[in-house]
């Protein structure tokens, strides 16, 4: 068996060929090496010899001789370097056809030569490294977010398929309304594009029968949503037609989560009965880990049990679908037959609501893009953000690069000197930059990692599909991708640095010095112009984001929140069931509570600002007739309170009176509206007007006006609030969630163990759920924007600096070369005055290029910020004049501590070296 | 002292060495000696870097070296001497040079 191939096997040298040509060319390069080693000995030793003739000591002798030799590795390396370029080959020192061995032995050698060279500067890798770091670290931990949360499909079977269905009313502001029942089984029954569509509506449930009763988010969804969504339970099973159906068992699917929480993970849970909303329900199964539902946090799963026979009321809209495409079906297609199904509702089914097409349509989109299309404009505004970042921190690492060039000269001119090419030269410089750029890699891989981990710890909440955040392969691509790329970036800044050689020889003979000093000069002023420009463009947009968020900070929520302790209660019907039970229920527990030392006030409502859900109920005012195709006469949100709830809020009357405890008694019902309310439904005075929910429903009488509150959001318009006295209205706008709040003289964190101890001494199965004082509600109502705001300057910041130290690092290299100019000018009598004067405007002029760019690129790229500012204009005059002021008084900075060094140059010193 | 200009450089070392090698086949030592003597110690470069310049001179065929005992020391000495391809090679290189000299000197009277 012939393992090694004759030369007459094939044209093209083999594997073993290759392999041998490759162990061929290591006994080559160690013979080399021996050589090497005996020639530069003999060499050493007379030279050593010599100067111990001149009288130097044994030891002196040896150490002057290595001086004057050079550094052997180097020599070494470059002799390596000379004895194996081929030149039968065309350019000077181009890689010529080497065999791959001999390739591969010219790259470890490069490398190796890279690594050797960086580690002699260990000043200058770290802070290259690190600055890279820096850049490659919030490029890795932001694209990690966005591959997470906008690229990673959902975690459902072919999640391409599934679109989320509702209907708009661009009239009255809704873009996804919801679905009555009967609509839902129309839908189902008679659309032709999808293979299943489920229904769902989100929630909380009260779980009792773990460890302590709970309150936790949960849906409520039809048989056909789990077959829709294709995902079968982790353990036991789904809910199947039957117990969807009225009249069928009571059952309950857990979260993953929730089944490591509150039953520690029971192997047993299958089968155990669990009193849910009150009713005894059997956990038939346990979902796998971070299944949801548009990013609702979903911890139960419990079916509807519509009932298609009866399905209540068609204008009582509730539910979301969620419809998996058939194959091949396009969502246009889905959307030009479901179209008409909506428009013609009344023909089919002879109902009383006239949609019009342009008034209330259908509103189909991919499930992905309803979960995620909200953030996806933030975080693409971040992932740009620390793309400049990175780009800026090139630009720096790219004039350090050039610095070090300079420093370099001698070196690069020896090894050009000695033959090395234009192309050998800028391989290896190449190689230098890469393998900084990918230690600047890893550096920001680590970096990145523990970004994503403040990330998730600082931003409970505010972004969906969080939880699926996590340093995968695609991140590690990406991280690698744009190490190498950046590596490339910088590197072409010393490998241009070289080019002038390229003149031609008769130019280079004469050395042109000064033509080459400024090609190099521009390169670095042009990084530095970049450099401002995009620091100008991140910082206007952080400046932007700060004066939204400022602007938010101060809206008025329409309450006092401070010294607010607030936490909310589910009454089960089962337990409570006449209106009367609720409110004395109620009354005792506010009675128990005020008896709590520390407590001032305390109340209860239905619905807790700032981040409520609209309730947008149609009404019939008296007196009002709505226009016959406008849209109908809504009121935004009912609010149902107890006693002294606009005092223990801090909410003033506008006029009129406040509810009184003899409204309880009264037959007539008293309700108050807020000042928007009042504004828009009886600009000409409020008090004693009177309207109603419908035809059969009694009229309720505005006693009062009171201070608008932010219900759904400070960054939201306020809507029209009705506010109902709960004792005088249980039985129809009573609510079996309410919240109570608390108002205290000491801090409100303090009295929840006392909260706890006084609602379970009178219902021991009560959960309390999200008890926090209010200031905690409010600063998380604004999550979001602080975490992009946040984010923002942090970057806006970290551009800012780099950019004053690129600035910085230009300028004193540009004084360095004109000190001998600087001391003539100074010895023909200038003044520093005037030196500084120099140095500074021509700073200023390239702050000024910078600057001028910077702001053009801000100008058009803010517009793609819109849709995450708040009450600034994307051209907000403040933004854009203040920051490229900021810009220039720091760049005037960077260059007054050069053009300061400038003014002590000793001229006497430059003189003689003249 | 200005910094050493690197083109300058590049064909000067080629051409001094070939020079030098010219006249007599020598170890690397001696040529150094001899190029600091030449050029009266006004080409400060280290001792070391002149071995790539031999090596590479070596790698085009315009020297060529062998190993010789040295009777004195008993060491095995590297001794490089010039081929005929190198000796047309030192020719040329001084014409040119020579051509840019003259050329130099057209435009910057004096030197």
């Amino acid at each position: 068996m012939a393992l090694i191939p004759s030369h007459r096997s094939g044209p093209r040298p083999g594997f073993w060929a290759r392999v041998a040509a490759k162990l061929g060319a290591r006994g080559r390069a160690r013979r080399l090496a021996a050589r090497m080693t005996e020639e530069f000995g003999f060499h050493l030793d007379l030279e050593r010899q010599k100067l111990l003739n001149q009288g130097y000591s044994a030891n002196d002798a040896r150490q002057e001789a290595e001086r004057r030799f050079g550094d052997l590795s180097d020599i070494r390396s470059a002799c390596r370097v000379e004895y194996s370029i081929d030149p039968a080959s065309g350019g000077p020192g181009e890689p010529p056809n080497h065999s791959l061995g001999e390739t591969m032995h010219t790259v470890v050698q490069d490398l190796r030569y890279a690594v050797r060279t960086l580690r002699k500067a260990p000043v200058f890798t770290a802070v290259a490294v690190l600055t890279l770091g820096l850049g490659i670290g919030a490029n890795t931990a932001i694209f990690s977010v966005v591959n997470g949360v906008v690229l990673r499909p959902l975690q459902y079977r072919s999640p391409g398929e599934l679109v989320f269905l509702t209907t708009a009313f661009p009239t009255l502001g809704f873009d996804e309304f919801w679905w009555s029942a009967p609509e839902y089984f129309e839908y189902k029954e008679w659309n032709q594009s999808f293979s299943d569509i489920g229904a769902f509506t989100t929630g909380e449930v009260s779980i009792n029968g773990g460890d302590a009763p709970i309150r936790v988010p949960g849906a409520f969804v039809t048989a056909e949503f789990f077959e829709t969504l294709g995902v079968p339970a982790a353990m036991g099973r789904v809910p199947d037609r039957d117990e969807d159906s009225p009249g069928g068992n009571n059952v309950v699917v857990l979260s993953h989560e929730l089944w490591q929480r509150a039953f520690g993970s029971d192997p047993q849970i299958i089968g155990r009965v669990l009193d849910v909303n009150g009713t005894q329900s059997t956990v038939v199964g346990v979902m796998p880990p971070k299944f949801d539902i548009d990013d609702s946090q979903v911890e139960a799963w419990i079916p509807m049990q519509l009932d298609p026979v009866n399905p209540g009321r068609r204008a009582s809209h509730f539910l979301y679908l969620v419809g998996r495409l058939d194959r091949g079906v396009s969502i246009e297609r889905a959307n030009a037959e479901l179209g008409p199904l909506v428009t013609q509702w009344n023909e089919r089914v002879g109902g009383n609501h006239s949609p019009l097409p342009d008034t209330h349509f259908i509103n189909l989109k991919p499930l992905q893009e309803e979960v995620v299309g909200e953030i996806r404009p933030a975080l693409m505004i971040l992932l740009g953000a620390v793309g400049f970042v990175l780009l800026i921190a090139c630009a720096n690492v790219g004039n350090l690069l050039l610095a070090r060039a300079e420093a370099r000269q001698k070196e690069i001119a020896v090894r050009t000197a000695l033959g090395a090419g234009r192309g050998r030269l800028a391989r290896q410089l190449l190689t230098e930059s890469l393998v900084l750029s990918l230690a600047g890699g890893a550096v920001g891989l680590a970096l990145g990692k523990w970004g994503v981990q403040i990330l998730l710890a600082t931003n409970p909440g505010s972004i969906p599909r969080l939880a699926e955040v996590s340093l995968d392969g695609s991140v590690m691509l990406f991280t690698l991708l744009v190490s190498m790329l950046a590596g490339v970036l910088f590197g072409l800044a010393p490998v241009l640095h070289l080019a002038p050689h390229n003149l031609s020889p008769a130019l280079r003979e004469g050395g042109v010095r000064a033509t080459a000093g400024s090609a190099r000069l521009l390169l670095r002023q042009s990084l530095v112009v970049s450099e401002l420009a995009l620091a100008v463009v991140l910082v206007v947009g952080a400046g932007l984001m700060l004066r939204s968020f400022a602007t938010l900070q101060r809206v008025d929520p329409g309450f006092e929140p401070d010294g607010l302790l607030t936490f909310r209660l589910f009454l089960p019907g089962a337990s409570y069931p006449a209106p009367s039970d609720q409110v004395s229920f109620l009354n005792r527990l506010t009675e128990r509570i005020r008896a709590v030392p520390g407590v001032t006030d305390v109340t209860t409502m239905s619905g807790l600002p700032p981040r409520r859900r609209v309730n947008a109920n149609t009404m019939q005012f008296e007196g009002i007739q709505p226009s016959a195709d406008g849209p109908p006469l809504l009121i935004d949100f009912f609010q149902t309170v107890t006693d002294n709830y606009f005092r223990t809020m801090g909410i003033s009357l506008v006029e009129g009176r406040l509810f009184e405890t003899q409204d309880a008694e009264n037959t007539v019902p008293a309700v108050l509206v807020n000042e928007t309310g009042a504004q828009t439904f009886w600009p000409d005075g409020a008090i004693g007007k009177r309207l109603r929910q419908g035809p059969q429903s009694p009229w309720l009488t505005v006693v009062g006006v009171v201070k608008d509150v932010k219900q759904d959001g400070l960054d939201e318009e306020t809507g029209s609030e009705l506010y109902f006295y709960y004792p005088q209205v249980a039985g129809v706008f009573g609510s079996l969630t309410m919240n109570v709040v608390v108002r205290s003289s000491v801090p409100p964190t303090s009295l929840a163990p006392a909260m706890r101890q006084t609602v379970w001494e009178l219902d021991a199965t009560l959960p309390l759920a999200d008890l926090q004082p209010m200031s905690t509600v409010l600063f998380d109502s604004v999550a979001r924007p602080r975490f992009l705001t946040l984010l923002l300057a942090i970057f806006g910041g970290v551009a800012l600096t780099l950019a004053a130290v690129g600035t910085y690092g230009v300028m004193s290299y540009t004084v360095a070369e004109r000190t001998h100019e600087m001391g003539i000018r100074m010895a023909l009598g200038a003044k520093a005055g005037g030196v500084v004067k120099l140095v500074l405007v021509q700073g200023l002029q390239l702050a000024v290029i910078g600057l001028g760019l910077g702001m053009a690129a801000a100008f058009g790229l803010t517009k793609l910020m819109s849709s995450i500012l708040f009450g600034v204009s994307t051209t907000d005059m403040i933004t854009f004049v203040g920051v490229p002021a900021l810009l220039a008084i720091v760049a005037s900075v960077a260059c007054l501590i050069p053009a300061w060094r400038a003014t002590r140059v000793d001229p006497i010193e430059v003189l003689r070296a003249e | 002292m200005a910094r050493p200009n690197s083109d300058l450089l590049r064909g000067t070392l080629d051409m001094l060495v070939l020079q030098i090698l010219s006249e007599a086949p020598c170890h690397g030592y001696a040529i150094g000696q001899q190029i600091q003597h030449l050029t009266d110690d006004r080409l400060r470069i280290e001792q070391g870097s002149l071995y790539p310049a031999l090596y590479r001179l070596e790698r085009h065929g315009w020297v060529k070296s062998k190993w010789q005992k040295n009777s004195a020391s008993k060491r095995r000495t590297k001794v490089y001497q010039l081929t005929r391809k190198g000796r047309e090679r030192l020719e040329a290189n001084i014409e040119n040079w020579q051509r840019f000299v003259d050329s130099v000197s057209h435009v910057v009277p004096g030197s």
